[in-house]
């Protein structure tokens, strides 16, 4: 097959399924469990055939259709298939699929699974049409439908918790939505264009071009999508979903779209814009491994840990850029796209290894009758040791234990970060230090000692379905990190654009220094929490004997204080001015009043029709008279 | 005294008149009804008489004749619906006035 045939086969055998489960898989669970299977199936299959041997790595793009023409304005849809969106298709089709598999095993039994897999078909539809996207407008199109259904799926249980969190997603997603629609349309307005080829042609490599405030417009999309500061309050809340979805949605795919918005607009952005991404992602990735320590819910844990990773996604690509352009044009130098690169890298190894903890905890929560406290768990290695040793593996990879994937795109941000910016660098170290500290914590309580409930004491080892996605997105979390042009790199030639060449490489006493930082923070972070907390835990020590932190850490710097205090004083007074406007200007005056004068006229037209034969020839007569008077000009001539 | 346009004009006009404010007040339907059949022969007669006048010496004018069988033909067929509806409303109401028939009020 060809380019354009993979592509358009990719992205449309998920539509197709999820169009076949509304039509006849709402009743039939199995059926609709299938074809959603089966269209990952192929659209992984394509992709892969796309990535190691049809596609050479050139830019192709493209293939457009046009969807609406207003005036001067023409939105086409189209795809452009360059490394960096040929990295995030192979990521979101693979992982994506090996969720879908997991899901057959997690979601037997429940109420919603026809509803459940057709929602995932259609999100798998959404993402990858942000992947292949062409222009902005496009993206815009496919990023409004993964957030309806990141919505759709959060609210998958209809609980109060789960219709509350689904809402706050979405509404939170709508404000940095706004921001995204208006930097786009402040795009439009400046080149007269939102195709990223034409894009890149017209602010090619001089920056002056555009404007901070574009980018910064821009940015605000990812700030929703990517739940950065400060609108990262809807992703731990996002957890009340299944928790297949918060592996594929909200742990390795969707959220990374706006890491990867970032990386397909990277020639937008000016310094000073960049200056502000690279600190909110830092500012995001310290923040959310503080708040991580208080959590007791598994998933919580990793939710913020999310957060954490995207965070420095998001600063990998601020300093990274900003060095790029330091850098660049600097003979022998490669690092015209070391923000991409060092991002992108990131964004893959945490796809594999956040995926597999997702999974992981998945497994864990299903074998424990969906008990999530991790201070009710304990002991589950033993009993699980599938789930077990992959959840560990994970751990590592997070960490930064050298040779697994998380070691080395880590190091990739931490040298961007110390050649950039020495405060960010320090605090971003300190962000790996607590990353393994609290996955330590996470593990060494849940997995190791004894088990501390009846749900854990009978826990066993999930079915194949299950615990073969871990296996397999274990394998990738240990050797995701060899990049292409390594001995053992598992990635195809045609992404060396994305991974090859874009990723810093460290030599000499640097890469010694950085290895030493690396297993220092995992080593100090894991013995740390090994000791502090103790293995199989009941108690939260941090609670017991440091609790000042403990509650600085639980209260999460107020967020959802602020906001909820926001919205209930301000947002909604100024909500009760508007509803009063709208009920007394246009309800009444506008919508009543004119119907009320249409009515008196009625009334009195009313009043000729009294329904006796007589008076209705009377008024004949009248009228008869009366045409009869302007015609013979008899009553013209009078007035 | 030589008969001609005017005074058959005259005598339709009469006939329309009276007919005409039969149908405004008398409360019969019977006669309401009559009065209906005077107007439209108030108004064959003007036809016919215009026909008259306008024809040439030695020809014959068709087109007001000609309007008159219409005329007719319409007047009886009202009769046919008119009288039907006369006998469906006495059987109903045991009245043919049209002052305690108000129902198409407002």
């Amino acid at each position: 097959m060809s380019v354009p045939e993979l592509l358009i086969t990719i992205l449309l055998s998920p539509l197709a399924a999820a169009g076949l489960i509304w039509l006849f898989g709402r009743k039939n669970h199995n059926l609709a469990a299938g074809l959603s299977v089966l269209a990952a199936g192929v659209s992984m299959v394509c992709g892969l055939i796309l990535l190691y041997s049809v596609w050479d790595g050139t830019v192709v793009e493209g293939m457009r259709v046009e969807w609406l023409s207003l005036g001067a304005l023409q939105i086409s849809l189209g795809f452009l298939l360059n490394p960096v969106s040929a990295l995030m298709l192979g990521v979101v089709t693979f992982v994506g699929f090996w969720i879908h598999v997991f899901s057959l095993g997690y979601m037997q039994g429940d109420a919603g699974k026809g509803r459940f897999f057709g929602g995932l078909s259609i999100f798998m539809f959404s993402m990858l049409g942000i992947v292949l996207a062409d222009n902005l407008f496009m993206i815009f199109i496919f990023w409004e439908l993964v957030g309806f259904s990141s919505y759709m799926l959060i609210g998958h249980y209809l609980t109060e918790e789960a219709a509350a969190a689904s809402k706050k997603a979405f509404i939170v997603n709508r404000v940095g939505d706004f921001g995204l629609l208006l930097g786009i349309i402040y795009t439009y307005w400046n080149f007269g264009t939102t195709d990223f080829g034409a894009l890149e042609q017209a602010i090619g490599g001089h920056p002056g071009a555009v404007s901070t405030v574009v980018g910064l417009l821009l940015f605000c999309g990812v700030l929703g999508k990517s739940a950065q500061m400060p609108l990262h309050v809807w992703l731990p809340d996002a957890m009340a979903g299944p928790t297949p979805i918060s592996a594929l949605i909200h742990a390795a795919t969707m959220v990374a779209a706006g890491v990867f918005l970032l990386a397909r607009l990277a020639f937008v952005f000016t310094p000073e814009a960049l200056e502000v991404i690279a600190w909110v992602g830092t500012i995001t990735a310290v923040c959310a491994a503080i708040w991580a320590f208080a959590q007791r819910d598994i998933k919580k844990i990793l939710a913020y840990s999310t957060l954490s990773q995207l965070g420095y996604m998001v600063a990998a690509f601020g300093f990274g850029t900003l060095y790029a352009l330091d850098h660049g044009s600097s003979a022998g130098h490669t690092a015209a796209a070391f923000g991409v690169g060092a991002a992108m890298f990131h964004l893959t190894t945490h796809a594999f290894f956040k995926a597999l903890m997702f999974l992981g905890s998945g497994s864990v929560i299903h074998a424990c009758h969906h008990e999530q406290d991790i201070f009710k768990m304990g002991g589950l290695l033993k009993k699980m040791p599938i789930t077990g040793i992959t959840f560990g593996i994970g751990v590592l990879a997070i960490a930064g234990v050298p040779l697994l994937s998380g070691f080395y795109s880590k190091d990739a941000i931490l040298y961007l970060a110390r050649e950039t910016n020495t405060i960010a660098f320090y605090l971003l170290t300190f962000t790996a230090l607590l990353t393994a500290t609290y996955m330590g914590r996470l593990f060494f309580i849940a997995f190791w000692g004894k088990a501390k409930s009846e749900h854990a004491e009978h826990a066993h080892e999930s079915p194949m379905t299950m615990w073969l996605p871990l296996v397999v997105l274990a394998v990738l979390s240990i050797i995701g990190g060899y990049t292409v042009g390594g001995p053992f790199t598992i990635y195809p030639s045609s992404i060396l654009g994305v991974l090859g060449d874009s990723v810093p490489e460290l030599h000499g006493s640097d890469h010694t220094l950085f290895i030493i930082i690396s297993l220092v923070a995992a080593t100090i972070g894991l013995l740390g929490a090994y000791l502090f907390y103790g293995a199989g835990a009941t108690e939260d020590r941090l609670e017991q004997r440091m609790r000042p932190l403990w509650a600085l850490s639980k209260s999460r710097f107020y967020f959802d204080e602020i906001y909820g205090w926001y919205v209930a004083r301000i947002q909604d007074r100024v909500a009760d001015f508007i509803d009063f406007m709208d009920a007394f200007l246009i309800g009444g005056v506008a919508v009543r009043g004119s119907a009320g004068i249409t009515g008196l006229f009625g009334l009195l037209a009313r009043s000729f029709h009294t329904g006796n034969a007589g008076s209705y020839v009377w008024w004949f007569f009248i009228g008869l008279l009366t045409i009869w008077g302007f015609a013979s000009g008899f009553l013209t001539n009078l007035f | 005294m030589n008969i001609g346009l005017s005074h058959f004009l005259f005598v339709s006009g009469m006939l329309f008149a009276i007919g005409f404010f039969g149908v405004l007040l008398r409360r019969n339907v019977l006669v309401i009804f009559m009065c209906l059949e005077l107007m439209l022969t108030a108004s064959i007669l003007g036809l016919v008489s215009f026909s008259r006048y306008n024809a040439t010496e030695g020809e014959f004018l068709w087109s007001g004749n000609v309007f008159v069988l219409f005329i007719i033909a319409i007047a009886a067929s009202e009769v046919a619906v008119g009288l039907a509806i006369m006998v469906a409303l006495w059987r109903r109401r045991q009245s043919v006035d049209v002052a305690n028939h108000a129902e198409l009020k407002n």
